[in-house]
């Protein structure tokens, strides 16, 4: 993966408009993993993302905003959670073939940013249980260790939902389906939920882990020589909770 | 009155209060006139039949006039104290469909106060006044004539009466006033009147006759206008069943949650608690999308950490307007995606006997002409007229087309190529396509009655 090549510059806008009426914005970069997906690049979208880049970003504001990048994350991301067909008659008495939700939840936050992104996760979700994995960078060894971890008892059974905004190096987030993996989690019933990742941690997980799903916002172009997110947005955590 | 409400091209639609059947009711002063379009009013009791009085109308008077005035020597009673060029433009603005400004006149003042009143949108207008029938331009304007006739010895009791207790008069400066100007000002201009009108009613409104008639008269006038809205709504951006639909109306992606959720919204033995927490997540899935339909600009930002991204941001204010009932099911999503959005309110009822789209009550936000885009909400579109209703109203207050985004979870074919045949600029964001006649019952289930 080329991680000094352009980020990739765009017209966005619906289809209808003609491209010279579209404003052109850095849109995400296209990785080649079929287990990635990225969220659609509506103009929509990228102000939102614009918005809570902005380091003038009034701090309520980036609250509210990050939320609303967040509830689109998780409906795009229930979307990979099975369903069977279940038909209904509605109040009108018209048949309608339906499908319901299959299969238990959970969500897990890796502490503490991934946790900003609980409430987008229940706005969509009523009362799903949360786990919660705390992951610091060791200071004598510079490697991620796990520190503390709560999930739920029966979560070999249920579909993870990995909550983390920022998604750099990816060193955490590894070691966190490593965890979620040994608690019997299967692979392929994990899918991460991420607003912002580099093309170097995706590349990293998606072939690490070819079966796990992960729904992101954003590609951005890279990492710097601190592997900060280029051009990221700051830390997540201390813009969301106000440090 | 903005630029953008003049130079719009015709739109096709004639919605009922284009063409506004207008009423002229003359007379002497104290003959009755304005006692009888109350009468006629209150026995009607619809919104849409409004009364103008023209002395809404009065100039505003210079300081020499003024001093006259205030010693009760100013001749209010002549033509010329009418601003009939003021009243003329906004009898055709309302004729045309369009909002009209009416001038507030102060008698305290004896000048226009700085507001304004808008009318906008009745079927019916009764125009009232001592000079009612005395322009050509407002004649030619008018539907039926009338002239209302009294005696002298009434007029003159009843304006006392009516001078000292409203318009802080004294009885020796009102019987002054009356044989200074009113008594040979009806000589001259107002009874020649009684030769253009229509009818003449003499005991103003002690004439139930003549009132009756006037009120048949009106209610004719209101089913012609029914049945020719209808009729023209019929007509209008016809389409056959499998004409396909136009590129401005987009449907929300058929994923596993947009048919879960929308499984669970139709099913009937859904409880409430469900059926509400599962429409507001698609309501605000459905703004979400609206909002790609506003124009964005550039704009280069950089992050805490001195990055920099050439990222959008919004062109301009997104309000909203709800059509009423239903569209306020859609509040919550709204407020999710836009917590501070300016959001007016239409009502608009089908009626139940003629299924006729009719507007009761209108409140939009002002300058939503300077709005860069506007969010029009309702939750279910059968035929389309209420939406088309909608968004001429729109169109009325200098809304342009192509700002209006239409968000509807429920939508037939024959609405959307109908709404979209007839304003093409107006975009469509639709959950989901139904049946074209499919009862509207998403608001019931919502408000649970």
């Amino acid at each position: 993966m080329a991680t000094e090549s352009k980020a990739p510059v765009s017209s966005v806008g619906p289809n209808y408009r003609p491209e010279q009426q579209k404003p052109t914005a850095t849109i995400s970069k296209e990785v080649p993993f079929e287990n990635v997906h990225t969220l659609p690049q509506t103009p929509q979208l990228i102000a939102l993302l614009t918005m809570i880049r902005d380091k003038n970003t009034e701090r309520a504001d980036f609250i509210f905003y990050s939320n609303r990048i967040i509830r689109l994350l998780v409906e795009e991301g229930l979307n990979h959670l099975p369903v069977v067909a279940h038909a209904i008659q509605t109040p009108v008495g018209r048949q309608y073939a339906g499908v319901q939700f299959q299969g238990k939840i959970c969500g897990v936050s890796i502490m503490r940013a991934g946790e900003a992104m609980e409430e987008g996760l229940r706005n969509c979700c009523r009362s799903v249980r949360i786990g919660k994995i705390l992951i610091q960078r060791d200071e004598e060894t510079c490697m991620p260790k796990l520190f503390y971890d709560k999930l739920p008892e029966d979560i070999a059974d249920r579909w993870c939902l990995l909550l983390d905004p920022m998604f750099a190096t990816g060193g955490s987030a590894i070691m966190a389906v490593e965890v979620l993996k040994s608690r019997g989690v299967p692979e392929n019933r994990i899918l991460f939920l991420n607003l912002i990742a580099s093309p170097e941690g995706i590349e990293k997980f998606a072939t690490k882990f070819p079966q796990l799903r992960v729904v992101t916002a954003f590609i951005d172009q890279g990492l710097d020589e601190k592997n900060y997110i280029v051009p990221g947005l700051g830390d997540f955590g201390d813009r969301f909770y106000t440090m | 009155m903005s630029k953008a409400l003049t130079v719009r091209p015709p739109s096709p639609y004639q919605p009922p209060w284009a063409d506004v059947c207008i009423i002229g009711i003359a007379g002497s002063s104290g003959s009755g006139k304005s006692t009888l379009s109350h009468a006629i009013v209150s026995q009607l009791n619809l919104p849409w039949v409004v009364i103008l009085s023209m002395d809404s109308f009065y100039k505003t008077l210079d300081e020499e006039s003024s001093r006259k005035a205030f010693r009760n020597e100013y001749d209010f009673d002549s033509p010329s104290a009418i601003d009939f060029d003021v009243l003329v433009q906004r009898l055709r603005d309302l004729k045309a469909g369009r909002r009209a400004e009416i001038p507030i006149y102060s008698f305290a003042k004896h000048a226009r106060e700085k507001e304004t009143t808008s009318i906008y949108s009745p079927h019916v207008l009764i125009l009232e006044g001592i000079f009612a029938l005395y322009d050509q331009r407002v004649l030619e304007l008018l539907d039926m004539k009338i002239f209302c006739e009294a005696d002298a010895d009434t007029c003159l009791s009843r304006r006392i009466l009516r001078d000292v207790a409203e318009r802080g008069r004294d009885i020796e400066g009102c019987i002054k006033q009356w044989f200074a100007f009113v008594k040979p000002n009806f000589e001259q201009y107002v009874e020649p009147q009684r030769k253009v009108a229509d009818i003449i009613v003499p005991r103003g409104v002690e004439n139930r006759v003549a009132i009756t008639m006037v009120i048949q008269y009106i209610e004719r006038k209101l089913i012609q206008k029914s049945q020719s809205h209808r009729a023209a709504l019929k007509k209008l951006g016809q389409s056959s069943e499998d004409d396909p639909l136009s590129n401005k109306v987009e449907l929300l992606k058929d994923t596993p949650q947009t048919r879960g959720m929308n499984t669970i919204i139709q099913n009937v033995s859904t409880s409430a608690e469900d059926f509400i927490f599962y429409f507001d997540r698609v309501a605000t899935l459905l703004v979400e999308h609206a909002m790609n339909n506003v124009y964005f600009k550039e704009k280069i930002i950089e992050t805490p950490i001195g990055n920099h991204y050439k990222g959008l941001a919004p062109l301009g204010e997104t309000s909203a307007v709800i059509i009423l009932r239903a569209g306020a099911a859609f509040e919550t999503g709204l407020k999710r995606v836009l917590p501070d959005c300016r959001t007016g309110r239409v009502l608009i009822q089908s009626n139940v006997r003629t299924g006729e789209p009719e507007l009761h009550y209108l409140k939009l936000p002002e300058n939503i002409d300077t709005h860069d885009g506007v969010l029009l909400l309702d939750p279910q579109m059968r035929s389309g007229g209420a939406a088309v209703m909608a968004v001429q109203i729109l169109l009325d207050h200098g809304v342009p087309e192509e700002k209006i985004v239409f968000v509807t979870y429920f939508a037939g074919r024959l609405g959307l190529n109908r709404l979209t045949k007839v304003f093409p600029g107006v975009k469509v964001v639709v959950c989901s396509i139904v049946a074209d006649f499919e009862e509207r019952w998403i608001e019931k289930r919502y408000f649970g009655c």
